[in-house]
């Protein structure tokens, strides 16, 4: 490790534990003037703790922090805040019922004489603090609640900076972005360094880090196992270092040659849902992965909700081994054998705050029926099985979800889909947010869901996750079919040339 | 600023439903109630006097639910309110005083409103359930359920049946509340954190909002507000009475809601609930005039609310 001279911030020692788990142990962390600092690990691997000592959250067991070389102290965000220290949360932390002026100025409002709020002078300044980062698009009157992802980040970020500090720490700030948002993000982020500004960079995308990083911190297990610039290391050392073992970092699938000759598995028919998606023809056969690749917002998730019928479709047929369904609700999907993985597992995957068994029982239903009792010891012994089969980490059967992590979440919701013993299932971005080794697990269970003959359709915000793993992939724009792709025959397809063709 | 002029031109029906439907409903019973004398100048002035309680009370809930709260007290506490002004008036006190203790009562309510749900954590709702059954039990008791005449002329005049200038008293005491609730909401920055506690609480906190102390100062103004309403009632009736404000709990909720108050916080406009309560009034005003008799009343007035506050929450919802 480099030793840096005059570093903003230095993390000495730093250790903490919940109860009886260690979760930091003895972690130095260094951030110079003007730098971009990424920091990562796998879930769990202690990153969000180390942010929130910093951040005055969590208080440390041990260590020191150091700004500017003088040892400071305090135990709480707004203590933070006036040493120098803002953070980004990854769930947005503004108010969506204030304009953008009002949430960037909240609490530092300007009055007049009478103790009346100015609140021309507050958007004057946004609109000047928004300038300095090149941002235009954004209106300091318009409500928050009906800015895009990606202006609501950056509408953070300008509140972050009206505390004019010393150091930002962005956690994972790219995770609900489009890639064009990415990229505007990353410009205010080399604004914010060319004024001096140093961010911790917190994110599960390491292509992001090695784009935009000047350095990077690794953690496993509560323990610093690499810190390096950004030049000196590569992807696979990376990787490596997070997971402790040589993993492959993507995630692929044996693809077999698929007759197409035969009936297909599904058949969606000239689908209309309302205004935003028109004409969607395509067939799905046994043993087929099938991407639907598009921006948010491009229609991707309307089509798979629309044929597991949380959505009405306004047009169009669906045919399911050879036989026209009518799917005019979640139930009636099921039972055609249908089943999904949600876009967003906290709210549309999962009960959050039932335990795991119960958040299967529902899926299980037929199985446990006894008359009309349900037969809780097989329950258990179901969910137990899962537990084991999935390989999910949580301290038994009875254990709340809430409490799991984002990979482990995200186990149960695939438990519950394949469960229901469907054919088809329907992904929509199944490993976004969660780490690696999870992630991993999760494809090699719908790999082994495949083989055995059943279809799948695949959403993912990771192209080069759907590149590998796909067979063939409907590139969709603006909720029309652009093209349909076939990974295995055109050879050098790529995650750059998808990309290219959905903006 | 690209798109800056296109959103300003861009018109949001969801904005003024309130005003719309006040309209719509207005020229409806200008029509069918015509002969029944509904466009008069007496009846005109009527529903504004009736409607100034129902108005005070809307103003103090706004504030309650842009804080992402509910106060479901405040019925009673015009009851207890009304109730200690009369025997204060009653018993020689000086009528100011009557008048601070009438107030003390709806302040302290609410402390207690704002100290139970921010320091315990108990929903609101269950904790306002059980303060408006106590408080509702305590007006009973104090009286034995008798009614308390009110003979301070003076009393009588600035609280309820005076006029100035031609225009009812109670009308004017409605506009004072309501440009003094609309600027301390959207005006001061204790509107702002009202507003921002509702709309995010964890973010209000962190960005050093003292959430709690807004809740209670919200749970407190609520009080106040139902006071003086219970205020009103005494001076208007000249006598206060147990049952005062039982009524009108739903048809206060109702009027917020309406008047384009987000039910989870974080939105709130005082305007927007005075003419919501002015529909409430309208609407009570015409199917007395429609000659119903009471229960019919009461059936059709829960029927349209349901109706209106559908109506208003769906338009919002589509935009």
């Amino acid at each position: 490790m480099s030793i840096m001279k005059d570093p903003v911030l230095e993390m000495v020692n730093i250790s903490k534990s919940f109860s009886t788990v260690e979760v930091l142990h003895n972690v130095d962390f260094t951030l110079g003037i003007g730098e971009i600092h990424g920091l990562v690990g796998q879930n769990g691997a202690g990153k969000s703790t180390l942010m929130k000592i910093l951040n005055g959250v969590e208080r440390k067991d041990s260590g020191k922090i150091k700004i500017f070389g003088k040892e400071q102290e305090y135990n709480s965000p707004i203590q933070a805040r006036e040493k120098g220290i803002s953070m980004i949360f990854q769930e947005f932390s503004l108010v969506s019922s204030l304009t953008v002026s009002q949430n960037i100025f909240l609490t530092q409002e300007s009055h007049n004489i009478f103790g009346l709020l100015k609140d021309a002078e507050i958007e004057r300044n946004t609109v000047k603090i928004l300038k300095e980062l090149d941002v235009e698009n954004i209106d300091p009157k318009e409500y928050v609640e009906n800015l895009s992802t990606g202006s609501q980040q950056i509408v953070e970020i300008a509140k972050a900076l009206s505390h004019e500090p010393k150091i930002l720490i962005m956690d994972e700030p790219t995770a609900s972005l489009s890639s064009h948002e990415i990229e505007s993000l990353f410009k205010v982020m080399n604004k914010l360094k060319k004024r001096g500004i140093s961010i911790i960079f917190v994110s599960h995308y390491l292509r992001e880090i090695f784009k935009i990083c000047d350095r990077v911190t690794i953690l496993r297990d509560g323990n610093k196992v690499l810190e390096e610039k950004i030049l000196n290391t590569n992807l696979k050392e990376v990787i490596v270092k997070m997971t402790g073992k040589d993993q492959e970092f993507q995630v692929s699938r044996r693809k077999s040659q698929i007759d197409r000759s035969k009936p297909p598995l599904l058949e969606v028919n000239d689908l209309e849902v309302g205004n935003v998606v028109k004409g969607i023809s395509f067939k799905v056969w046994h043993g087929e992965v099938f991407g639907i690749a598009g921006l948010l917002g491009s229609g991707r998730s309307e089509i798979i909700n629309t044929i597991f019928g949380v959505h009405k479709k306004s047009k169009g047929e669906i045919i399911i081994d050879k036989k026209r369904v009518s799917i005019n609700s979640t139930s009636d999907a099921i039972r055609e054998g249908l089943a999904i993985v949600p876009e967003d597992r906290r709210e549309q995957g999962l009960i959050i705050d039932f335990s795991i068994k119960e958040n299967l029982l529902f899926s299980m239903i037929n199985k446990i029926l006894s008359f009309i009792f349900i037969n809780d010891k097989k329950a258990t012994k179901i969910t137990n099985d899962y537990i084991k089969k999935f390989n999910i980490k949580a301290a038994g059967f009875w254990q709340v979800v809430k409490f799991l992590s984002g990979g482990n979440q995200q186990k149960v919701v695939v438990a519950k889909s394949l469960m229901t013993e469907s054919k088809i299932l329907l992904l929509d971005d199944p490993t976004f947010g969660i780490d690696i080794q999870a992630k991993n697990e999760i494809m090699n269970i719908i790999s082994d869901f495949v083989e055995s003959g059943n279809g799948v359709i695949f959403i993912s915000s990771e192209f080069d996750e759907m590149v590998s793993y796909c067979d063939r992939i409907l590139v969709l724009k603006k909720g029309k079919i652009d093209s349909i792709v076939d990974c295995c025959k055109e050879e050098n397809i790529s995650k750059e040339m998808l990309l290219e063709k959905i903006q | 600023m690209r798109d800056n002029n296109l959103k300003t031109i861009r018109f949001k029906i969801s904005d003024y439903v309130v005003y719309i439907s006040f309209i719509g409903i207005f020229i409806l019973f200008s029509i069918i109630l015509f002969d029944r004398g509904f466009l008069s100048g007496q009846n005109l002035l009527n529903i504004t006097r009736q409607t100034a309680m129902i108005s005070l009370m809307a103003i103090g809930t706004t504030f309650v639910l842009s804080a992402g709260e509910i106060d479901l007290s405040i019925g009673s506490i015009v009851a207890l309110s009304a109730l200690v002004t009369a025997i204060s008036l009653r018993i020689n006190l000086n009528m100011w005083l009557a008048i601070l203790a009438g107030l003390s009562i709806g302040a302290s309510i609410g402390f207690i409103n704002g100290i139970i749900v921010t320091k315990i954590r108990v929903p609101s709702f269950l904790i306002t359930l059980g303060t408006m059954t106590i408080v509702a039990g305590l007006a009973r008791w104090i009286t034995n359920l008798e009614a308390v005449p009110v003979t301070n002329d003076t009393f009588n005049y600035i609280f309820g049946n005076g006029k100035v200038v031609g225009i009812p008293i109670l009308l004017i005491w409605t506009l004072v509340f309501l440009i003094i609730g609309q600027i301390f909401l959207k005006k001061t920055s204790f509107g702002r954190r009202v507003l921002s506690t509702g709309g995010n609480k964890i973010s209000s906190l962190f960005t050093g909002i003292n959430v709690d102390r807004i809740k209670i100062a919200v749970f407190i103004i609520s009080g106040l507000s139902a006071s003086f309403a219970g205020i009103l009632y005494t001076g208007r009736l000249e006598g206060a009475r147990y049952t005062l404000g039982q009524a009108d709990l739903l048809l206060v909720i109702a009027a917020v809601i309406i008047g384009g108050t987000r039910l989870s916080g974080g939105k709130g406009t005082c305007v927007g609930s005075v003419v919501g309560s002015l529909i409430m009034g309208m609407i009570a005003n015409g199917l007395v005039l429609m000659n119903l008799n009471i229960a019919l009343q009461m059936v059709f007035r829960g029927l349209i609310i349901i109706i209106a506050v559908s109506f208003s929450l769906r338009e919002r919802k589509r935009s």
